[in-house]
C-alpha cells in the first residue's frame, strides 16, 4: 500500500482517494480533496493558508513538543561493587600508579616461572625412575610369524 | 468526453497538428481513454517544399489537412476513475493517430499518455510514450 502526498496541503493520500492532475509538461500533481485542487487552480499559495503544512512548517506550528521528545537518555557511569570486588577494593586498584602495577605483575610472573621449573624439575626425576625400572625387565623378543606357525626364515648365507 | 466536433491536440509524428473528432467508434456516446475515433485533420504540419527525392517517400505517408483517419484517445480534460477509487485528469484532449488496422501512423509519442491505454490492448502505443500516467 502506498501512500501519497497532497501536493498543496501536504496531507497524506491513502488508496482510493485524492485526484491526480497531468500538466502538459507532463508533471503529476495529487490532490486529497476538490479544496486543494481548486485552490491549486486558482493559483493560490498554499504558503499562504493557514492549514496546510508548508504554512505550519513556516511558522513553525507545533514544533516545540516533537524537539522534546528528540531529546535521547544519556548513559551514566557508575561504581558499584561487582561479584567478586567490593567496592573498596575496586577503588584501591583504580588509585594504584601503573608503575606498581607493572612491578606486581612482574613479580607474579616470575612466581609462576619458578613454579613451573620446579614441576618439571620433579617430573623428569619421576620419568626417570619409572623408565629405570622397565629398563630392567626386558621383553623377550618372538617373531609374530612363528608364533602363528610360520616358518622361520633362513639367513641368507651367500650372495 | 470525447464527441462529434471536439477537437483534438496530436501528440504524435504523423504529421497533424489539430484534428476534429467526427465519429466515435464503438457504439459509445463519449470516447475517454483508450477508446478509438475517426477524426479530420484540421491543421496539419506543413510540407516542406524543398524534400528531395529520399525523404518524397516518407512524406507520402504523411497527413495532409482534410485527411480522415482514425485516432486513439490518449488524455482527457474530463477526469477519469481507476478501479481503486483515485481519478486522473490532463491538461487537454490529446490523441495518436492510427491507421485502418489500428497500427499507429506515426514512429514516435511526444508527451505523457495515460495508463487506461494499457487495459485496453494499446501496449504499442504505451511502449513509444516517454511518459505514463
Amino acid at each position: 500500500m502506498k501512500i501519497e502526498l497532497c501536493n498543496f496541503s501536504g496531507f497524506k493520500i491513502y488508496p482510493g482517494h485524492g485526484k491526480v492532475f497531468v500538466k502538459g509538461d507532463s508533471r503529476t500533481y495529487r490532490f486529497i480533496n476538490g479544496k486543494c485542487e481548486s485552490y491549486f487552480m486558482q493559483r493560490l499559495k498554499p504558503s499562504k493558508l493557514d492549514w496546510t503544512v508548508v504554512f505550519r512548517r513556516l511558522h513553525k506550528k507545533g514544533i516545540t513538543e516533537e524537539v522534546s521528545k528528540k531529546r535521547t537518555r544519556r548513559t551514566v557511569k557508575a561504581q558499584r561493587a561487582v561479584v567478586g570486588a567490593s567496592l573498596e577494593a575496586i577503588k584501591a586498584k583504580r588509585a594504584q600508579k601503573p608503575e606498581v602495577r607493572a612491578a606486581q605483575r612482574q613479580q607474579a610472573l616470575r612466581q609462576a616461572k619458578e613454579k613451573k621449573q620446579a614441576d618439571e624439575q620433579k617430573k623428569k626425576v619421576e620419568k626417570a625412575k619409572s623408565s629405570s625400572t622397565r629398563a630392567a625387565q626386558p621383553k623377550p623378543k618372538f617373531s609374530k610369524q612363528q608364533v602363528k606357525g610360520a616358518a622361520p626364515k633362513v639367513k641368507a648365507t651367500s650372495r | 468526453m470525447i464527441q462529434l466536433k471536439s477537437l483534438l491536440k496530436v501528440i504524435d509524428n504523423s504529421g497533424a497538428l489539430l484534428v476534429e473528432c467526427i465519429n466515435v467508434l464503438g457504439g459509445a456516446r463519449h470516447a475517454s481513454l483508450g477508446d478509438e475515433i475517426v477524426c479530420v485533420v484540421k491543421k496539419a504540419r506543413p510540407l516542406n517544399v524543398e524534400t528531395g527525392p529520399s525523404t518524397a517517400q516518407a512524406a507520402v505517408s504523411k497527413l495532409k489537412k482534410g485527411d480522415v483517419a482514425r485516432a486513439l484517445v490518449v488524455r482527457t480534460r474530463k477526469e477519469v476513475r481507476r478501479l481503486d477509487g483515485s481519478y486522473v485528469r490532463f491538461d487537454d484532449n490529446a490523441v495518436v493517430m492510427l491507421n485502418k488496422q489500428g497500427q499507429p501512423l506515426g514512429n514516435r509519442v511526444l508527451g505523457a499518455v495515460a495508463n487506461e491505454c494499457r487495459q485496453k490492448r494499446w501496449t504499442k502505443i504505451i511502449s513509444m510514450a516517454p511518459k505514463v500516467v
